[in-house]
């Protein structure tokens, strides 16, 4: 994920200064991890260094003094380029729970209990994302990032489940090897 | 829930089709305003136990007892009103009656309650409304998209002010953003009116809309996730 | 042909008990239609007088011998109406399994062939068993038939069969051309084939008997036996119109008013498909143009035969004969009716059957079974008040028409019973269905698609 071609567009609409745009990232991407500032903050000088952003001034607003920042031509060529981009579809399977599971028949421990578990934690958050969605007033951007989640955690939970139920061959192939 | 008596519970119920055993010795609560999915692989019973809960069918062993009424052991007059004013069900499919037009289908349950046409019609459209299918009065089930009937099927199953309802894959004949819009719908109006549901599911995404979710495998209900115990 | 054969038998063993059904009751209609024919024929094929021991010396004389031959030629109408229901039992299960079948990638002429011999089969069947007992009866009472008689058994014998074969690759063109359609679809086609089917043979029928009566009343009498053939094929027709446009009005008119549930469900359906009661009371309501028309003209005739205006009273033998030949076309009227009740019975059975799962699904969800059984029988009840009122008039202008030939006084009271009777007979036909209803609303419906 690039924080950095999200952050110029984010500038797209107009300039905007680094609190600004933490506060936008946040609501237009609910249930993402929430940006940190200092994030933001080292971003923001990484762009204006490699010429994609430029200072556009500094603005009160009766508080304390915040540097503008906006989009440079070379900035709208780059997030143009970026939005057309194919994200290579899952290059690399990092399944954690996976790991998990060949670890602890490694270590000779029955990894059924922690499926369990893990089939109960995903459950619970599913429960709790179809809460977000459901609750009145809830806005489509709301719903679609919880329906993103949703369906992946839904994908984690058929594999647990069959891996649950082919665990016994799944240990003597760990085994054996 | 623990502490309160539920509203419907079933206790070893057992029951065979022909040689195969459904249900062997399931136990399950539902308290008041609940909604509880049961999920469970396919064959494992799970139709089987919502007819068993709803009084459609008379379990071999076991009791299931609503509101102080032992259900596996009333005349089957009295479970069919019990089913018709106490009780809502949602199938797959097919509880629309395809010669009815949505708002006639709808306004049935009030009609065999006695209540009289203009009245009923009233309270079917008003249904229909709350389930986003107003203007669809006319239509007739097999003019309407399988989302829609489904939407229609809740209103008459929520018409008559249930205190269950029990719902059987209502969302299997259906692609996932009608099952979504029919899911949000039911929950919104059960949890509005207190209603309770039994919701019967293969899918997550349809059991995460529950309260509580428990496990149906090999007849046999369970409250943690010991469905995923190795299967041999 | 016999892997075709082979095949036809592997799906009609596997498929469910109603596609047995359809064979067994088809069977039934092919062997009636034999016997029928057969006794046709034996009759037909007595030459000038003769005397025998039977039904009080009826068969004795050529015409009235001609009279019998039409009777036993016209109770093939109800036969073939009969077998019109009985075709349509398990239609929609056959048709899916026959367009599978076209799928699987069976050409279009193996899936006639198949469906062909499905049903050819079941009429073989049926006309075999009507041959054996018929051929066995022939033998032990007429001791050296001639050969023409045992010709005709085998050209009737084949005939139905065949005509069964005729009328399921017509009815089956559908499913053949394009089988997907099919396969998805449960809705029951129109079934203008099936009517054709019925309507075709009922006229030719209808035909051969009105050339054998003029041929054996001599010119000078045809009009008589003309103006009643028209005169009932007339009001038959007109009652089935009747039945059917009736029942879409009734339908819409109680549709839109009623106050009771079990009235809104039968108005519903008849405005849905108001041909489908129309085509399955089509025989009844013929059978009651007769029936009317034959009560009447029986009591106007025994009338005659009892206190003749002129002459001396009969003697007790002419009585008896008069008497057994006027019962005896009563009895045919009978058995007219009785299987034309056993078509609607049929039909109703069938129609429960079909929307089984839709009917379960109702009682699951805690519509009453006697709303259900109430709306069963509105279904029937209702269209079918106007069309046997017409069929009452129809029937009472033949007899009339009669009475006004022999100058005699003309009885209301009995016939005008018999639509009467007809009707209660057709709404208790119709109730045979209710124990099946009963079986059909079983949860167990709901466990498939």
């Amino acid at each position: 994920m690039s924080t950095r071609h999200i952050l110029l567009g984010l500038l797209a609409g107009g300039p905007s200064h680094g609190y600004d745009l933490k506060r936008r990232h946040d609501e237009r991407f609910p249930q993402a991890r929430p940006l940190a500032y200092g994030q933001v903050y080292t971003t923001l000088q990484r762009l204006v260094r490699d010429g994609l952003a430029e200072v556009d001034g500094t603005d009160s607003d009766g508080g304390p003094e915040r540097t503008l920042y906006r989009s440079t031509d070379d900035g709208e060529r780059e997030l143009a380029q970026w939005t057309g981009e194919i994200t290579p579809p899952a290059p690399f399977v990092t399944n954690e729970i996976f790991a998990k599971v060949v670890c602890a028949i490694l270590a000779s421990t029955d990894p059924a209990d922690y499926l369990r578990a893990q089939r109960a934690a995903h459950m619970d958050r599913m429960r709790e994302l179809t809460t977000v969605k459901t609750a009145q007033g809830a806005d489509l951007a709301t719903v679609l990032s919880a329906d993103y989640a949703l369906s992946h955690l839904d994908a984690d939970l058929r594999w647990m489940t069959t891996t649950a139920a082919r665990l016994t061959t799944l240990t003597a192939e760990v085994d054996a090897a | 829930m623990s502490n309160q008596v539920p509203l419907l519970a079933a206790r070893g119920l057992a029951k065979r089709h022909g040689r195969t055993k459904a249900l062997r010795g399931a136990s399950i609560e539902l308290g008041a305003g609940e909604i509880l999915a049961v999920t469970g692989a396919s064959g494992s019973g799970k139709s089987t136990l919502l007819h068993c809960l709803a009084g459609i069918v008379r379990p071999d062993e076991g009791s299931v007892v609503y509101a102080e009424q032992r259900l596996d052991q009333l005349p089957e007059k009295r479970l069919s009103e019990l089913r018709r004013t106490e009780f809502g069900v949602v199938f797959q499919f097919g509880q629309l009656i395809p010669e009815l037009t949505a708002l006639d289908n709808v306004a049935l349950p009030l009609l065999l309650a006695g209540v009289r046409r203009g009245k009923a019609h009233e309270r079917a459209g008003e249904w229909l409304e709350r389930f986003g299918v107003r203007g669809q009065e006319a239509l007739r089930p097999g003019e309407m998209s399988g989302g829609q009937a489904q939407r229609v099927s809740m209103a008459r199953a929520l018409v008559t002010g249930p205190k269950v309802v029990f719902a059987d894959e209502p969302t299997g004949a259906l692609d996932s953003l009608a099952g979504e819009q029919v899911m949000t719908a039911l929950v919104h109006t059960a949890r509005e009116s207190g209603t309770a549901v039994l919701l019967i599911t293969h899918d997550a995404q349809v059991a995460a809309y529950a309260d509580r979710e428990v496990w149906l495998r090999d007849g046999v209900v369970s409250e943690d996730a010991t469905a995923l115990e190795v299967a041999q | 042909m016999i892997k075709d054969l082979r095949l036809a038998w592997l799906l009609t063993r596997g498929s469910d008990r109603r596609e047995w059904w359809r064979v067994m009751l088809t069977a039934v209609g092919a062997a009636l239609a034999t016997g029928f024919g057969f006794a046709a024929i034996a009759v037909a094929s007595v030459r000038g007088q003769v005397s025998t021991p039977y039904l009080h010396g009826l068969l004795n004389q050529p015409g009235q011998r001609a009279g019998v031959v039409v009777a036993l030629l016209l109770l093939w109408v109800p036969v073939l109406g009969f077998l019109g229901q009985c075709a349509r039992i398990g239609a929609v299960h056959r048709d899916r399994r026959l367009a599978g079948l076209r799928l699987a990638g069976a050409t279009p002429k193996q899936v006639r062939r198949i469906a062909s011999l499905e049903s050819g089969l079941a009429c073989l069947l049926g006309s075999a068993v009507a041959a054996v007992f018929s051929a066995l009866l022939l033998v032990s009472a007429w001791q050296r038939p001639p050969l023409l008689v045992w010709g005709g058994f085998a050209v009737v014998a084949l005939t139905v069969p065949l005509l069964a074969v005729l009328v399921s690759v017509v009815a089956l063109r559908r499913v053949v051309a394009s089988p997907l359609g099919w396969v998805r679809r449960v809705r029951p086609g129109h079934g203008r084939a099936a009517t054709l089917a019925l309507v075709v043979p009922a006229v030719l029928v209808g035909l051969a008997a009105l050339l054998i009566v003029m041929r054996n009343t001599g010119p000078g009498a045809t009009a008589f036996p003309l103006l009643v053939f028209s005169a009932v094929v007339l009001t038959g027709a007109g009652s089935v119109a009747v039945a059917g446009i009736t029942a879409r009005t009734i339908g819409r008119r109680l549709a839109a008013r009623t106050e009771n549930p079990a009235v809104l469900l039968a108005a519903e359906r008849l405005q849905a498909d108001p041909w489908a009661t129309a085509r399955t009371n089509a025989a009844v309501l013929l059978v009651a143009v007769v029936g009317v028309g034959f009560m009447g003209v029986r009591q106007i005739f025994l009338d005659g035969v009892h206190h003749p205006r002129e002459g001396l009273p009969h003697s007790p033998e002419d009585v008896a004969f008069y008497t057994t030949g006027v019962n005896l076309a009563g009895a045919a009227v009978l058995v007219a009716l009785m299987i034309s009740l056993g078509g609607l019975a049929v039909g109703t059975a069938e129609s429960l059957a079909t929307r089984r799962r839709g009917l379960a699904a109702q009682a699951a969800a805690g519509v009453p079974q006697e709303v259900l059984g109430r709306a069963l029988l509105l279904e029937t009840a209702l269209p079918l008040a106007p069309a046997m009122v017409l069929a009452g008039i129809g029937g009472t202008a033949v007899y009339i028409a009669y009475g006004l030939m022999t100058e005699v006084t003309i009885p209301l009271l009995l016939p005008l019973l018999v639509p009467v009777a007809v009707y209660v007979s057709c709404l208790l036909a119709a109730a045979t269905s209710l124990p099946l209803l009963r079986r059909t609303v079983r949860p167990a419906e709901l466990r498939y698609t």
